[in-house]
């Protein structure tokens, strides 16, 4: 059986492991993204705070997600719990880092120049600081999201849903029929799926950059310098 | 997507001698710390006899071991293949196709390693060689393409002016430019330390023996001791490497560059 002919004959199942795997990651990064940006808005101001914060995600950066997935399974048992779990604490880590590093990197004298005219500290924060930040903060959920997809891949191995199952079902059949095109679809499905989120974000970050089409619109009125 | 495990600590004023050097070792001996606990702890409590056979002491440095040879020979051969690569890529006619081979690169990295691991192994056979090439195909990319990017940012007036006062080819990429790109270059043999400790354990589904072993292990077995022992000690050594590596960039780098 070739590759086409195997994905032709289970397409049903193919498309409803990749919608999941997609749904699964789309919902990870989104918590991740509230999450990690109140974190990093709660600690920016606050230099200890803030490089405790990155200090300790990248200790958890550091550690391998299995080993992460493993150590939940005590905790939460197999399945989808487990799963959610460590994509969203991976997730959460380089959101944290840069909307730190973006919010510390606003220019002091504009945001001295919004509460000099009069803007509250909150009324800075998000119609100044944070959308000058956001190109930085937008990079950290994209390189979330190819995480997010990676580790998706191997919450299989706890019975997580989404294309690791592809993957896993191949090895589960080593050496028998169609061992590699399950695990070929696996990694192509995932692949491409990360390839799709990588240009999607590529296009959210061209419309909602500070000068970009829809913030202009929103904020100046269109008046350039 | 560049990761960086890196914790910004070097920019603190300058302490005393002795102080410095405690700061950089203290990590370390806290990683070693919580590795000791976690094997006394195994050591003193009961155990049956599923536990016994994967938690006693040559049991479990034998894998640490395994898992660290893997992490050793894949690295060495990223070393040997991506720098002269990413060299090379960097050169003369060559330099035209470097936007390409790094968007090469980042496809790549959107591959699941688990896949990659898989894929191998159905393809090939099981085993630790298997495993070594999977982990080198999989941690190759950030070497690759942080030589490349490291090598492109260097100041084109920098080589310039190294070729004006008379510099070889040859010798303006060793003394102006590897240099250079040092920082970058070690940062990206750094994640490929760290990726490759993750890969290695994921390199137990194929056979590949390594702390991943635990793992599965205790997973197929529902020993939770046997899991959690196996994601500590896989967690320390990540942690442990990326501390070497660390030490590395810090140790490796130019002086007087940042």
């Amino acid at each position: 059986m070739t590759l086409w002919e195997y994905v032709e004959d289970r397409w049903d199942l193919i498309l409803f492991e990749t919608a999941q795997h997609a749904s699964m990651v789309a919902q990870c990064v989104l918590v991740a993204a509230l999450l990690g940006v109140l974190i990093g808005v709660a600690t920016y101001r606050r230099p200890r705070l803030a490089s405790l914060a990155t200090a300790s995600s990248g200790v958890l950066f550091t550690v391998p997600s299995l080993a992460m997935l493993g150590l939940l399974i005590p905790a939460l048992g197999l399945g989808v719990a487990p799963s959610v779990t460590a994509i969203v604490l991976y997730a959460l880590l380089p959101i944290i880092r840069n909307t730190v590093v973006g919010l510390q990197g606003v220019d002091q004298l504009v945001v001295d120049a919004a509460r000099g005219i009069g803007m509250s500290r909150q009324r800075s924060l998000t119609r100044i600081e944070l959308p000058l930040a956001w190109p930085v903060i937008l990079t950290g959920i994209r390189v979330s999201t190819q995480l997010a997809m990676g580790i998706g891949a191997v919450a299989a191995y706890v019975s997580g849903p989404g294309l690791g199952e592809q993957i896993f079902s191949g090895l589960a059949r080593l050496g028998g029929a169609n061992a590699v095109n399950s695990t070929l679809t696996g990694t192509i499905g995932v692949a491409v799926l990360a390839l799709l989120f990588d240009g999607c974000f590529v296009l959210l970050g061209k419309l909602t950059r500070p000068e970009g089409p829809l913030s202009r619109r929103l904020t100046t009125g269109g008046v350039r310098g | 997507m560049t990761v960086s495990t890196a914790v910004p600590d070097e920019t603190t004023n300058p302490e005393p001698r002795l102080g410095r050097s405690w700061h950089i070792v203290l990590p370390l001996l806290c990683y070693l710390a919580v590795g000791a606990a976690m094997i006394i702890y195994t050591q003193s409590v009961p155990l049956d006899g599923i536990e016994r056979g994967s938690l006693n002491l040559p049991y479990i440095f034998g894998r640490t071991w395994e898992h660290i040879q893997l992490v050793f020979y894949s690295t060495v051969l990223v070393l040997v293949v991506a720098l002269p690569l990413g060299i090379l890529l960097t050169r003369g006619t060559l330099r035209r196709a470097t936007p390409f081979v790094l968007t090469l690169v980042n496809v790549g990295q959107a591959t699941p390693a688990v896949g990659l691991v898989v894929l191998l192994a159905v393809l090939f056979q099981i085993g630790f060689w298997t495993s070594v090439a999977a982990l080198f195909a999989y941690s190759l990319l950030p070497t690759l393409r942080n030589t490349m990017v490291g090598l492109q940012q260097v100041d084109w007036r920098l080589i310039d002016a190294g070729r004006g006062i008379g510099m070889s080819a040859a010798r303006v990429l060793f003394k102006v430019e590897l240099p250079m790109a040092a920082p970058v270059i070690l940062s990206g043999i750094r994640t490929t330390l760290v990726l490759s400790v993750g890969t290695a354990s994921i390199a137990a589904f194929i056979g590949a023996g390594g702390l991943g072993d635990l793992i599965t292990t205790g997973v197929s077995t529902q020993r939770n001791l046997v899991l959690v022992t196996g994601c500590v000690l896989i967690a320390v050594l990540a942690l442990m490497i990326d501390w070497v590596g660390g030490l590395a960039q810090r140790v490796l780098a130019p002086k007087g560059l940042s």
